[in-house]
């Protein structure tokens, strides 16, 4: 009974600290699948970052990549950068590239196997998807996927950074 | 002294929650993420039900914090474990790490991870997923410079492991291991990455202080346009722990892709004669492992094996997915140096996946897979599964359900037996998904009973709740049936499950 009413006594504290005030996001440079430096100063001179972490034995995290697929050239219209962000250990690396290529992802993979976005960004459940604006404030945090869960990602991002058509 | 970890706690979030009111919080960035977990379950016995004498109880709260400022953040994460009121048994840590980095250099104190290459002369990594915590306590710093990237560490390792309900420090004997490492990364030449790198390791139980394990090796790998090739090669020379005595290992990794779009082929070699470092249940190495289902032989102590991966989509509406794996131990009979030569012991896998989409609203998956297992569960000798599994989901617009089938037909010596199962779900986007899911197991063969248990069914039902987009609470009730679950080549024996599991994730 005591470990449950830790759980609550957590449980309350962290939904206090639930919708806090938009905060800055941190600085990383990583690299793509293909060896390019990405560096979010950088992205950001270009416009806003959209960044979900997936791994490839993520179903759920693949799922989602795939719904927002059709709503790429839209985003990328305006501007936003996105980024599939795969968390993927050394192990799998050889895999990660010929796999998001044979599900015709335009999003720029980039490798984290070290934890080190992961670790940043906090992330304890997959995926986990962030809006960053161009202020360099995290303005939209996502966790797990659902079907349908990428209609809240597409409207925030139409709301945040302009309309768009329809795909 | 019972309650200390908690105190810490709540200390510990009140302290940091409350540090954007004590700096000027336009400065100073804290953000972080909570996962607490809390279980409550029956003891493993047959036919056992829920009286206030065999229960058990498990907490587990798993806090990541960070605060930056300017070119330094601080990390911190309280992990706090509390398994039973009857095992009584506690772990916990407060692990912290200290970041400094302006480019070119960048400076990590504290707790870290640490892979060079791929893994074959280090590789302490975090699995947060399949609960492997493999850290380093220590110094590490990166200089770049004409293309190239000097990595420098040194750190005392920590192998957390989760096992039949227990975390367990896996090197908690010989905690006062000590691994030192350079590591040096070239893109001087277009396309081509070149490394080189040297590891030592110090062990408490090294017989003397001069007898200590090195590796070396490096790596080459060429990136063209859709192609990729890459080759490892690292060395050993060591001494045996306790006893003495020298041991030369060696290894091999080579892997190629081709990525198109719509198609995506991956083709991968390993040959590991007596690279691996560690001990029992833990390695300061870790090699690739072909095996998608996870299976290893022995982590790098003697494994040869090949992997491929052909993904292809001709059209936007399926995808095919062929995977064809082998790992398996030298054969050491004979003469032969042979590439495609094995031992008898190891894994085989096969698997074939397709996923449709007929339209925007619906999802089709079928699939079949084909593990065989030589002396990998012992005393089984050999262990055939195959599995089909269909999924098929739609989405309706304002909820979506979701039905799977799987059957796993197993063949172990000479018995037979099958599990089988079903499940439903049904969600609505951005609030929750209710599972549930039956599955039962045709018969229970003499050597299972005794490795997990006789039980034949096991209903579960989850809840999963998005309270906000930043928290997520989960609630598990039912049974779960246990059994070697295998990731990356690292396998452990989860105990059977029945009771009620709650999970509130939490980032902010």
């Amino acid at each position: 009974m005591k470990k449950l009413v830790a759980l609550l006594f957590v449980a309350v504290l962290m939904v206090h600290a639930a919708e806090t005030e938009v905060v800055d996001a941190p600085d990383f440079s990583l690299q793509d699948v293909d060896g390019n430096p990405v560096i979010l100063d950088s992205l950001l001179k270009d416009g806003p970052v959209f960044m979900s972490f997936w791994a490839i034995w993520c179903k759920q995290c693949i799922k989602e990549l795939d719904a927002l697929l059709p709503y790429y050239d839209e985003f990328n219209s305006l501007g936003v950068n996105l980024l599939a962000l795969s968390v993927d250990k050394a192990r799998s690396i050889p895999q990660v590239k010929p796999f998001a290529k044979s599900h015709r992802w335009k999003y720029v993979v980039v490798l984290d196997p070290d934890n080190i976005m992961r670790d940043l960004y906090n992330v304890q459940a997959m995926p986990s998807s962030f809006i960053i604006n161009q202020d360099k404030k995290i303005v939209f945090v996502h966790q797990g996927y659902k079907p349908g869960d990428e209609k809240k990602i597409i409207d925030t991002m139409r709301e945040l950074f302009g309309k768009g058509e329809e795909p | 002294m019972k309650n200390k970890h908690y105190i810490s706690l709540f200390l510990f979030i009140t302290v940091i929650l409350s540090l954007p009111l004590l700096v000027s919080g336009k400065d100073l960035r804290v953000m972080g993420s909570n996962r607490a977990e809390y279980w409550l379950f029956l003891e493993n016995k047959p036919d056992s039900v829920l009286t206030d004498s065999n229960y058990r109880e498990h907490f587990e709260d798993k806090l990541k914090l960070s605060a930056a400022y300017g070119d330094i953040t601080l990390k911190g994460v309280f992990f706090i474990w509390d398994p039973s009121v009857f095992v009584g048994k506690k772990y916990g840590y407060l692990d912290y790490t200290a970041l400094y980095q302006k480019n070119p250099v960048n400076i990590t104190y504290g707790r870290y991870y640490a892979t060079m290459g791929r893994g074959l002369c280090l590789n302490q990594y975090l699995d947060e997923d399949f609960r492997n915590d493999n850290s380093l306590l220590g110094v590490k710093g990166d200089i770049k410079f004409f293309n190239s990237t000097l990595t420098a560490l040194s750190g005392r390792p920590r192998n957390l492991f989760f096992e039949q309900n227990i975390y367990k420090v896996k090197n908690d004997t010989v905690i006062a291991d000590q691994i030192r490492g350079a590591n040096l990364e070239t893109n001087l030449i277009p396309k081509t990455k070149l490394a080189g790198r040297y590891v030592r390791i110090n062990r408490k139980n090294d017989l003397t202080p001069q007898a200590f394990t090195e590796l070396f090796g490096g790596n080459a790998g060429v990136n063209y346009g859709p192609f990729e090739a890459y080759l490892e090669y690292a060395n050993l020379l060591g001494c045996v722990p306790v006893f003495g005595g020298r041991i030369k290992g060696k290894a091999l990794y080579a892997s190629g892709s081709l990525a198109l779009s719509g198609l995506g082929l991956t083709v991968q070699y390993m040959d590991y004669d007596s690279i691996d470092v560690g001990g029992i249940g833990y390695r300061y190495n870790e090699p690739p492992n072909p095996i998608k289902s996870g299976i290893g032989v022995n982590r790098g102590n003697d494994e040869k094996g090949f992997g491929g991966s052909l993904v292809v989509s001709p059209f936007e509406f399926i995808t095919g997915e062929l995977n064809v794996n082998r790992l398996k131990t030298h054969n050491r009979t004979g003469q032969s140096t042979s590439l495609w030569r094995f031992g008898t012991t190891g894994v085989d896998e096969q698997i074939l996946k397709i996923i449709t989409h007929p339209n925007l609203q619906t999802e089709f998956t079928v699939s079949i897979d084909r593990l065989v297992k030589d002396s990998i569960e012992l005393p089984v000798k050999r262990k055939t599964e195959l599995k089909p599994y269909v999924d098929l989901s739609y989405d309706f617009g304002p909820f979506y359900v979701e039905g799977d089938y799987e059957r796993d037909m197993i063949s172990a010596d000479t018995s037979d037996y099958y599990d089988q199962a079903v499940s439903f779900s049904i969600g609505k986007p951005e609030a929750f998904v209710l599972t549930l899911r039956y599955e039962r197991r045709n018969r229970v063969p003499e050597w299972l009973v005794e490795k997990i248990s006789s039980e034949t069914q096991w209903p579960l039902a989850q809840l999963s709740l998005d309270l906000t987009n930043r928290h997520n609470l989960r609630i598990r009730v039912g049974a779960e049936k246990g059994g070697l679950v295998c990731m990356g080549g690292v396998c452990r024996w989860e105990s059977p499950f029945k009771g009620i599991k709650i999970v509130l994730t939490s980032l902010f």
